[in-house]
């Protein structure tokens, strides 16, 4: 008896093929609408839309007492800083679900068999979580300048603070993205991703306080100085500061451009990290 | 409790990632102590100071959460306390073995690298180190019970601890004196100002209030996490 092969209608995809760009930026824009949990069951929404909500109050309240004292409340570079526990429970919490369900459920090899490569996958991943993050800066600062347009304060509008702190803003978002996914991405579960983000966050900021507040106990503002940019969103707002010649939040920040070439150096590591660390995986 | 249990989770505790939060933090308090005793020479109030924003401020919460969830919740999340369950073990004394192991580690990855971190800094003076080390002992077994039921109930058990420990201990408790009242983080304080004598270290929750709210919560979230196990479902989410 002869084997036989039926022919059972099977049809090649003879469309176009788009190839790799195209399939990183699917792969982004799937992430990034994942981030803020559309696609994603009803119960991933609650947590960044609660997020995103709190994130709009100082702006909400600000716009409320400029219209009704006729005065600034909050500067625009202030935005982060002022909000930085909420910004690093979005990180802490979004970050593991850009990378521990493909690490965990062994995945990768499947977008690795497509034109997408580790570079783009990563750059996917960077790129959704870090506009997530910007989304999530943005957006007030955009609704409390509009609002100050409209209530049309004495003097002229805080244009120059306000894209001071959309440029802070962006750097802040890379930066914030690439050490959330570096550090969570070494582990495929997400609770503990979600613990070992929010630790880094909680480490440099309490180290960042208590060596500034000691050193400037025992009178060495200098060093205190440096001290401030332990702490990622002050470091951030040094930049600003820097660049922009914004108002600081801190005491003082170390002058030069050092607080940029700090932010380029940890990114670049985080970066190579997450590289190193996907060169592994998709081995494995 | 259940040795078996307790050894099981012990070892999937220490054997995995999840130990290296465990060892990191404690050792960069101690490097922290060890830098500071450098800047600022033997100083009371640097003690005081580290204590609060980093033993018991960031480091007590965060070690709670690791190993407080730690003990079960990826059990749960990847379905295997299925087989834990379906042994001839009661329900509740599964929430309490790994409680015990959970406060346990606690104990040694917490209070112990306190007691050493301000032993670092101040030696034996005004009972800083025994005031502090006590209050995050005590501190760290009321985080165990609570993380532990938060693991129990809910997937998301780390990101709402982490809201918790940052919002309202953090945030709210920061402006609003009664959120304190309500915090674990004040309990372990009030209990380390009773021991202390340090000027420099006052708190604001008294401790006829602290120590039976620690106590209530304690047996309450154990309680409860071995009730919740008695009817657990294993559903996907995600």
């Amino acid at each position: 008896m002869t084997a036989v092969i039926h022919d059972i209608g099977y049809r090649r995809y003879d469309g176009p093929r788009l190839g790799r760009f195209p399939a990183a930026l699917a792969l982004a824009r799937h992430s990034l609408r994942g981030a803020y949990g559309l696609g994603r069951p009803a119960k991933s929404k609650i947590l960044p839309f609660l997020i995103a909500a709190i994130m709009m109050l100082p702006a909400v309240v600000s716009i409320a007492v400029m219209a009704l004292l006729k005065q600034e409340a909050i500067s625009y570079p202030a935005y982060m800083v002022t909000m930085e526990a909420v910004i690093a429970i979005f990180l802490a919490t979004q970050s593991p679900y850009m990378v521990a369900p493909d690490l965990r459920f062994r995945v990768l090899p499947l977008y690795l068999s497509r034109p997408v490569g580790i570079v783009d996958y990563v750059g996917a991943k960077l790129a959704a979580l870090a506009t997530a993050l910007f989304v999530l800066l943005a957006v007030p600062l955009t609704i409390l300048f509009i609002g100050e347009l409209l209530i049309d304060l004495p003097g002229p509008p805080h244009t120059h603070d306000y894209l001071a702190a959309l440029v802070g803003g962006v750097v802040l978002s890379v930066l914030l993205a690439s050490i959330g996914l570096a550090l969570a991405s070494f582990t495929p579960r997400r609770g503990l991703g979600v613990a070992s983000v929010i630790a880094f966050y909680l480490f440099t900021s309490a180290v960042s306080a208590v060596f500034v507040g000691v050193l400037q106990s025992v009178g060495k503002s200098e060093a205190a100085a440096w001290a401030w940019l332990a702490n990622p969103f002050f470091l951030v707002d040094a930049v600003q500061v820097w660049l922009f010649g914004t108002n600081p939040i801190g005491d003082g920040y170390p002058p030069g451009p050092w607080a940029l070439v700090i932010v380029l150096v940890v990114t670049a590591l985080a970066v190579l990290g997450l590289l190193a660390r996907y060169r592994k995986a998709a081995t494995a | 409790m259940n040795t078996v249990v307790a050894d099981i989770t012990y070892r999937a505790m220490l054997g995995r990632k999840r130990i290296w939060l465990l060892v990191l933090l404690p050792v960069a308090l101690i490097a922290i102590a060890v830098l500071l005793r450098l800047i600022a020479g033997v100083n009371e109030h640097t003690a005081v100071t580290l204590m609060q924003t980093f033993a018991i401020g960031m480091m007590l919460p965060l070690l709670g959460l690791i190993a407080g969830t730690g003990v079960i919740a990826p059990e749960i999340e990847d379905g295997t306390i299925i087989h834990l369950l379906a042994k001839p073990i009661a329900r509740p004394v599964i929430a309490l073995t790994k409680f015990v192991v959970a406060a346990s580690l606690l104990a040694v990855f917490a209070a112990v690298p306190t007691f050493i971190a301000a032993y670092i800094l101040v030696r034996g003076e005004s009972g800083v180190a025994w005031g502090f080390a006590l209050g995050s002992l005590f501190g760290a077994v009321a985080y165990a019970a609570v993380f532990l039921l938060l693991g129990v109930v809910t997937r998301h058990a780390v990101a709402i601890g982490v809201i918790y420990a940052l919002i309202w201990e953090g945030l709210v408790g920061g402006y609003v004196p009664g959120a304190r009242k309500f915090s674990i983080q004040q309990w372990a304080q009030s209990l380390a100002d009773q021991v202390s004598s340090s000027p420099f270290f006052t708190t604001d929750v008294s401790l006829s209030f602290a120590i039976p709210a620690m106590i209530i919560v304690t047996l309450g979230a154990l309680w409860l996490a071995g009730q919740r196990l008695r009817t657990l479902s294993l559903t996907g989410d995600d």
